[in-house]
């Protein structure tokens, strides 16, 4: 039924004025390198790279591929080398990666001017998990291009396949998000953004490899099969002077399995120069725990859920970070990043990993030109 | 989707307040097209943290953007 309602919300959208006006497509192309590494021993690196062709004055098509080489993590808790790899499903063996994910998406964009839809579909294969979505998404611009809707749908059929043949209740994971946003400018100055996220998921939600392991009781993670939550999340990008532009933006997340969040973020950029931007990033996060999750010991073998993912506990997490945006020449950009990811201390993370808490450094390197 | 009716009967109604939303003319909007100006400047890093944080945290969405499944959430 809700799917109905969002189809019959699309089409009505679309066919408010679907006129050929001025196109904002163009013909681009990227390479990039992605970084990520932890203290939980995971290491990910990912080239990535997109191209956007258009085919017609209002009509482009897209590709991304993106290639994650993931190393193997160790666990504290009663695995070893040779066991499966808690967070990445990845086994350890004698290659270079002990996973490789690929993930390609294709897309397409009809563009107006005045009315944007792209829809497309994603692809995602590892050793043990299929991803599939299909998502489409509209934004119409209004008020002489002052107010942008937008409205996005996504919905996934993915598949977990263990590495260790393990009979799980249910081997399937579906989601569904639906955004809604609203952009405005409130002055030359200053413009903020609405949006607002409807998900919902169903299926197998842990890992088939967290186990919860005590005196007497040795089990497999299990979560409720579903989950629906909501977002709430304001930003806004105010020009200070003509060198320097503030960025902040805050969400409220919640859901059925009582976890709440909020994030707050702040960014400054500043030119350099004409063609030189860097800044600094500060991020704060905080999450309560699920209604599932019980202090580490205290699992009874007659209890419904077993959770020892620390992501089903109470921690804060904070990140600090630095931008650089390098104009090589008027139609192509290097853009890096470097950020630095701490968790607050956390039992659960102390149980799995042997550590306090999780520290990160994650990094990304993209050039990007039209043609 | 109480909610989400909500939101779109608030969009539908916003949109018809043409006249009181339209702040900014196209000859003031130069400063919309710098990079540092962006509500997201650097699209890589706004692809990367997103699975990033996905898989580090619980929370999810207020992004208008897509992000495919993978096994290590």
């Amino acid at each position: 039924m809700q799917i109905k309602y969002l189809l019959l919300t699309l089409v009505s959208l679309m066919a408010l004025e679907l006129n050929s006006f001025a196109s904002n497509l163009k013909d681009s192309m990227s390479f990039g390198f992605n970084t990520y590494n932890d203290n939980a021993d995971v290491n990910v690196y990912s080239p990535t790279f997109s191209l956007f062709k258009k085919v017609s004055h209002n009509w482009m098509l897209g590709f991304k591929m993106r290639i994650d080489g993931i190393t193997a993590a160790s666990i504290s808790n009663g695995a070893n080398g040779g066991h499966v790899d808690a967070v990445t499903g990845a086994s350890a063996n004698e290659n270079i990666f002990d996973d490789i994910r690929y993930a390609p998406t294709l897309m397409a964009t009809y563009d107006d001017g005045d009315n944007t839809l792209t829809f497309g579909g994603y692809y995602s294969t590892e050793k043990d998990y299929v991803g599939k979505s299909l998502f489409v998404n509209y934004v119409r611009q209004l008020n002489e291009q002052n107010t942008a809707l937008g409205i996005g749908f996504s919905q996934s059929f993915d598949k977990w396949d263990p590495i260790f043949k393990r009979a799980l209740p249910k081997d399937n994971r579906n989601e569904r998000k639906l955004d809604l946003s609203i952009n405005q400018l409130i002055t030359p100055e200053f413009s903020i953004q609405g949006v607002f996220s409807y998900m919902y998921s169903e299926g197998f939600l842990s890992s088939p490899y967290h186990y919860v392991l005590q005196n007497d009781i040795a089990k497999f993670e299990n979560y409720p099969d579903k989950r629906t939550g909501e977002a709430f999340s304001l930003k806004g990008v105010y020009l200070l002077n003509e060198t320097n532009a503030m960025n902040v933006s805050y969400r409220y997340y919640t859901d059925d399995w009582d976890i709440s969040s909020h994030t707050l973020n702040i960014e400054e950029l500043h030119d350099f120069s004409h063609k030189l931007t860097s800044g600094l990033r500060l991020r704060y996060y905080t999450q309560t725990k699920s209604n599932f999750v019980q202090e580490i010991g205290n699992y009874q073998a007659n209890d419904a859920y077993f959770a020892t993912d620390y992501r089903m506990s109470a921690f804060d997490s904070y990140t600090i970070g630095i931008p650089f945006i390098y104009k090589v020449g008027r139609k192509d950009k290097l853009t890096a990043s470097i950020d630095y990811y701490q968790t607050t201390k956390n039992d659960y993370i102390k149980s799995w990993y042997g550590v306090d808490s999780i520290s990160a450094v994650f990094t990304t390197l993209n050039y990007e030109f039209d043609f | 989707m109480k909610t989400t009716s909500l939101l779109l009967l608030l969009a539908l109604f916003m949109s018809a307040c043409s006249e009181k939303l339209v702040r900014v003319m196209p000859y003031e909007k130069e400063y919309f097209a710098e990079d540092k100006m962006s509500l997201s400047p650097i699209a890589e890093r706004a692809e990367q943290e997103g699975h990033i944080f996905l898989i580090r945290e619980a929370s999810a969405g207020g992004e208008s953007s897509f992000q495919g499944g993978c096994g290590c959430r």
